[in-house]
């Protein structure tokens, strides 16, 4: 039967966001809550010798005033490298040395701008290759365990090998080896980060928490309040966030330090960070040193990849050290190399240390393997797009690290790019206009970076004819409300407007490992299945109890009220065997007879009549999945079938660039992505156009300028997000394959999009001036010394 | 953010008694988008804020007996929206259709940009091209500035205490002349300049040679500047692209800019060197224009 | 210092005593209830706290509150009907996805009735223009403009 609701591009639900009302953290006020404030250091790398919060203390409107002393140490983070409040020293200028609590938020700024701290300043290192080096300033004494440290290496030795790369690279008839440099860029979402933490009185922390990982931020508060002595359990409650990009994924050190001033104070305590804090103390995307190597043969086949990385670590441990396990998949899997070897080291720095965020390190590898597809392609005298295609890859293989590859438009994608672009016009002319490529892979059936990867639903069916799906999801803004609704009513067959979805408690929702890796429709979406066909069965075996009776009743009824009606002869045995029986916008009908306007009966009627019976036999619908999707972890050696599906995408980008002032700007923008399925188109292209501004910006516009560790631009002003009359002409092309491993087919869209910008936008800019701006982003001034330093060179 | 009262005095004369009783505890405020942010910022900490907003006559645009007459308290939008200023004054058009955003250019003020006298000010270059004088009144009278002579340093400038800019002063524009203004910047809006370049040309009859002409740069010194060398260079000779580019040369030669988190020197002197003759060539451009109508 | 102060929101007269010395948003969110204008920045660099004063679009995080006394103020709750009828504008925002997260939408739509008050049929580029002072972090600004854009054709039809 034709779809009703999936593949439809329904509109947004949230009634809430557009007339003001939605509750973001920012409105949550509870009785008797404080506001807590930071301190934060005031150098980069320094002995604390004395803090004096004497006067913070004094100060009217002040409950509490901590530091590292009046506290356990108890250590929090992905390797335990760091406290919540810093004793001993500190090791970046957002470290955090001290905490207020006070009844309003002017006051505990006040409070905080009282706290005198005497530091002894210690030599700092803020190169990462300076920081390798022997003899470099110990960012980390000792280890979490107490054991001494002997170097700033991370005890994270990423590395991936597959087949014989030296070989390969000897029988290569083309190579080509450079470096390529990202720096930081940030999340910014518009609602800044911030929580609210509280005890009740046995102890329990509830926490109002914008975090997109609610059991893993409860496992983590869990042991937290463990390490405290403190004997209670917690409770994740996620109000409607503004935005999150990957910023949202890890327990941040603010939700440690408002647990601690809500339990000193006895009271509800809110931190709320101002947007300078946003950028100084929310970790950004990790920025990475990357020398790669690449050969091919004369054919323009690949033979091998070599890329080595160092990540700058910062000083302290999140997920942004995690991320080439991600960056392995666009390494050895974005095209087909047999022989692939990667390596990263990551540092320690006394610069501010990086988190996740969208694509999780993908658009940070991506970035050099495009441009040194092209920097190959050109060596090789082939044009980049036939490169690509040459080298794409295709369905049902399994890739060398083991990703099993399903459906793969790849080389569909790369074609619709080709001619929307007008490729074959536009490239290699050099006079000032360019086109560029960059493809990308990304997971896009979840990913089993956690030992679970699943999420349970609970669904039941009331009585008055509503659904309520009860999921471990959260949402960041994508629409997962209004998706989950069309998947739900299609998979039910009740009306959207009848699903109600119920998420953002811990103590209500079931587990969720949460919304990271673009799993979220992907997931849900099996699970919304499973518990919809569950649900279904049990509704459509009522109904067959049911309906003769109903429908007897209904024909008895009207020939009461209307003598000349006759009562039809029906063949009742139609509506009596539930596996002839379907649902459709809420009402239950024959499947071999659908249009017979006698047979068809509200569900809402049936379940009414089987739950008041009367006599102890009534029965109300309610089903529950759990859904572990059948991917892997990776192993020791990086392999394993990540994800239950890989999404591919390629982005054209034509370019103009003024030669005279170094300016790039985007003529035009192709961005073709392999979506599986397209559940609702229109929030779809929501999702690349979104991205794609997103990683223009990484492109061409956004970095944080970190100078000696400090963060100098930490505001909208000079932190350029694009804006709207910064216009780029996007065509999105939607490419549906319908994967099998999907439900409706679909896969992930939520990450792809930012991935391969930067190096489309940085192979356009070489094809239009011949410049490669090998360092993100590329600014006018890159560009343009690169102009003069060729125009020399002649 | 400090707490502080809230004053609206309604007459100049209120304004300046205001700022006498209260001295260094007073901040003037016009539209606030540059005061209200360096008091969150805690770089200003006043007790009383005086509000220029409910003092009438500030806020009128006109030409009259050969002079633009153009109010301190003029909001950059109606600069924006209005058509005299986009057609004969066209640089100040230029400045105001791209500073901030529209919400900014609805609150901000032509004399809270020159007043904080940031070197970044977009409004500056293109009334400095404009030859535009400063009306400035006190307790003590009246007195006029040419702008240039107005800024003595970054934020600096030579108000007195107790004084009050109320109005710019620009000569009467001629059909044969034009102005000119390209904001260098990042993004199409919310941007600080990297720099700012203003042109005024005044063509002969015949459009082949400059008679008259001003260069404007803003974020090249740590003051708007005239780049009085390179307006030499173009008074009297022809109007063509040679002109323009040794001009753009003279230009980039004077202006003194500096590293900064926004832009770098060697970018922001280069780039002096390509927008004067750009701007120029749009002068041009203007002027044909507006002598076909 | 606490000062009495009159203007009329959202089309009604109202009188309060505020704290003079803060900005319209602050007042709005906290003394008024209105918590639609939102502070992305609370420096009058991302937009997301824009309201209509006297039909203008002003970022209302860098608005001395006293300077609201007499004039008209619209936030986006003023933008609901009596009965809860969804604005055009509003409407068109879910209908085609010009709301995402919805942390920018407030100001958003707020710039846009600006906007479309000012210039009912506006080019692409006018939309783009009046927006430009409105930060989107999720959209990529396309749906948003489209939003807008169809909500002008509604609003003469």
């Amino acid at each position: 039967m034709e779809e009703l609701f999936v593949g439809k591009s329904f509109p947004r639900v949230d009634k809430d966001k557009v007339t003001g009302r939605a509750r973001y953290i920012n409105e949550i006020k509870l009785p008797r809550m404080l506001y807590g404030k930071i301190f934060y250091s005031e150098y980069a790398h320094a002995r604390i010798r004395r803090i004096d919060t004497s006067k913070a203390e004094k100060l009217p409107g002040v409950r509490a005033v901590l530091t590292g002393a009046s506290i356990p140490e108890v250590r929090v983070g992905f390797i335990g490298d760091q406290v919540p409040l810093k004793k001993d020293k500190v090791r970046q200028y957002r470290d955090e040395v001290a905490a207020v609590a006070a009844i309003d938020p002017d006051i505990a700024e006040e409070a905080v701008s009282l706290i005198e701290v005497e530091y002894e300043e210690l030599p700092a290192v803020f190169d990462p290759m300076e920081a390798l080096q022997d003899g470099a300033p110990l960012i980390h004494e000792f280890d979490a365990r107490g054991k001494p440290r002997r170097n700033n290496i991370l005890p994270l030795p990423w590395k991936l090998e597959t087949g014989e790369v030296d070989k390969a690279r000897a029988a290569s008839a083309y190579v080509v080896k450079d470096r390529f440099t990202t720096t930081w860029v940030h999340q910014c979402c518009m609602g800044t980060s911030g929580c609210i933490a509280e005890f009740d009185l046995n102890n329990n922390l509830i926490i109002h928490s914008q975090t997109n990982v609610p059991f893993g931020g409860k496992d983590r508060l869990d042991m937290f309040l463990a390490n405290l002595g403190i004997k209670g359990t917690t409770r994740v409650l996620t109000p409607v966030v503004g935005g999150s990009f990957g910023s949202k994924l890890d327990t941040d050190i603010y939700e440690y330090i408002a647990v601690l001033l809500a339990w000193e104070t006895k009271c509800p305590v809110k931190i709320l960070f101002s947007r300078e804090e946003e950028f100084k103390a929310c970790p950004p995307r990790q920025p990475i040193i990357a020398d790669i190597e690449q050969g091919c043969d004369k054919e323009g086949r690949l033979t091998f990849r070599n890329v080595e990385m160092i990540l700058d670590n910062g000083a302290y441990t999140s997920w942004g050290a995690t991320t080439p396990s991600v960056m392995m998949v666009p390494i050895s899997s974005l095209y087909r190399v047999p022989n692939v070897r990667y390596k990263a080291t990551c540092v320690y720095t006394n610069n501010i240390y990086c988190q996740a965020m969208r694509g999780y390190g993908n658009p940070e590898a991506t970035f050099p393997v495009e441009c040194s597809m092209d920097q190959l392609a050109e060596k090789a005298g082939i044009d980049p797009m036939e490169f690509r295609q040459i080298n794409a890859n295709v369905p049902n293989e399994t890739s060398p690290m083991g990703l099993k590859i399903t459906t793969c438009p790849l080389k569909e994608c790369l074609s619709a790019v080709k001619e929307e672009l007008h490729w074959k016009d536009k490239q290699g002319k050099r006079n000032g206009r360019g086109v560029g490529l960059g493809s990308l892979i990304h997971v896009g059936g979840g990913a089993r970076v956690y030992l679970s990867d699943g999420q349970g639903i609970i669904l039941k069916v009331d009585d008055a004819g509503n659904v309520v799906v009860i999921t471990g999801g959260t949402d960041q803004g994508q629409g997962s409300e209004t998706v989950i609704k069309q998947m739900v009513a299609e998979a039910i067959g009740f009306k959207p407007e009848n699903v109600f979805i119920v998420t953002g408690d811990t103590d209500i929702c079931p587990w969720d490992v949460g919304t990271h890796a673009s799993r979220h429709l992907f997931i849900t979406g099996h699970a919304v299945i499973a518990v919809c066909e569950d649900a279904k069965k049990k509704i459509l075996a009522l109904a067959a109890k049911i309906m003769p009776g109903e429908i007897r009743g209904i024909f008895a009824k009207q020939a009461k009220q209307d003598p000349d009606f006759t009562i039809p002869d029906l063949d009742y045995s139609v509506v009596s065997d539930p596996n002839n029986l379907d649902i459709r916008n809420g009402i239950v009908f024959p499947k071999n007879d659908p249009d017979n306007k006698h047979c068809q009966v509200p569900a809402v009627r049936i379940l009414r009549k089987a739950h008041m019976v009367g006599n102890g036999k009534g029965e109300m619908v309610m089903s529950e999945v759990f859904y572990d999707p059948p991917n892997e972890m990776l192993n020791r050696d990086g392999k394993g079938n990540l994800s239950c599906t890989y999404t591919f995408g390629a982005h054209g980008v034509e370019v103009e660039v003024d030669r005279e002032t170094g300016q790039v700007k985007i003529l035009n923008y192709i961005a073709a992505h392999d979506v599986g399925r397209a559940i609702n188109p229109m929030l779809i292209e929501g999702q690349i156009y979104g991205a794609v501004y997103m990683g223009a910006g990484y492109g061409l516009t956004e970095e944080i300028k970190v100078v000696k560790g400090k963060v100098m631009n930490p505001d909208f002003l000079d932190y350029k997000i694009l804006t709207a009359e910064d216009r780029i002409p996007i065509k999105p092309i939607i490419i549906e394959p319908y994967d099998p491993e999907g439900p409706f087919g679909a896969k992930g869209i939520g990450e792809p999009a930012c991935v391969p910008s930067a190096p489309a936008i940085a192979n356009a800019v070489y094809d239009a001036v011949g410049v490669r701006i090998k360092d993100l982003p590329i600014t006018p001034e890159k560009v343009l010394a690169a102009l003069k330093e060729k125009e020399q060179n002649k | 953010m400090k707490k502080f009262e809230y004053l609206k005095p309604t007459t100049l004369e209120e304004v300046f008694s205001l700022l006498e009783e209260h001295g260094e505890k007073a901040k003037l405020i016009a539209g606030g988008t540059d005061v209200v942010i360096m008091i969150k910022k805690k770089q200003l900490a006043p007790d009383y804020v005086i509000s220029l907003n409910n003092v009438a006559g500030l806020d009128n645009i006109a030409e009259t007996n050969g002079v633009l007459r153009i109010g301190s308290m003029v909001r950059h939008r109606a600069l924006e929206n209005s058509p005299l200023i986009r057609e004969k004054y066209t640089a100040l058009y230029d400045a105001t259709s791209v500073l901030g955003s529209v919400q900014i250019r609805n609150i901000a003020t032509i004399g809270g940009n020159i007043c904080t006298s940031a070197p970044s000010a977009d409004t500056a270059p293109p009334l400095l091209a404009l030859d535009a004088q400063v009306v400035i009144k006190g307790g003590s009278g009246e007195r006029v500035v040419p702008l240039t002579n107005f800024y003595l340093g970054a934020g600096k400038n030579v108000l007195a205490p107790g004084e009050v800019v109320t109005e710019f002063e620009a000569p009467k524009a001629l059909l044969s002349a034009a102005s000119a203004y390209y904001k260098l910047s990042r993004r199409a809006a919310l941007d600080l300049p990297i720099i700012g370049v203003a042109v005024y040309l005044r063509l002969s009859k015949d459009h082949s040679c400059c008679e008259d002409a001003r260069i404007a740069l803003g974020v090249c010194a740590p003051i708007p500047i005239r780049a009085l060398e390179a307006e030499t260079l173009l008074k009297g000779s022809p109007a063509d692209n040679e002109t323009f580019e040794r001009a753009g040369e003279a230009a980039a030669r004077e202006a003194k800019p500096r590293d900064s988190v926004r832009g770098a020197e060697w970018y922001r002197r280069d780039m002096v060197r390509v927008l004067v003759p750009r701007m120029a060539r749009r002068c041009v451009e203007r002027i044909k224009s507006q002598c076909k109508e | 210092m606490k000062k009495r102060i009159s203007f009329t929101l959202n089309g009604t007269l109202v009188e309060k005593e505020v704290e003079e010395s803060a900005m319209l948003l602050e007042v709005l969110r906290d003394d008024f209830e209105l918590t639609g204008a939102r502070e992305g920045c609370g420096q009058g660099e991302c937009g997301a706290c824009t309201v209509i004063i006297d039909r203008k679009a002003v970022t209302s995080c860098i608005y001395p509150v006293m300077e609201a006394e007499g004039k008209e103020v619209f936030t986006i709750e003023g933008l609901l009907g009596k009965n809860n009828e969804l604005h055009p504008l509003q409407q068109s925002f879910l209908d085609n996805a010009g709301v995402q997260c919805g942390f920018c939408t407030s100001g958003m739509i707020m710039a846009a009735k600006a906007l479309l008050q000012e210039n009912p049929h506006p080019t692409e580029e006018e939309i783009r223009h009046g927006i430009a002072g409105n930060i989107c972090r999720c959209t990529g600004y396309v749906q948003i403009v489209e939003s807008i854009k169809k909500a002008s054709e509604a609003v003469s039809k």
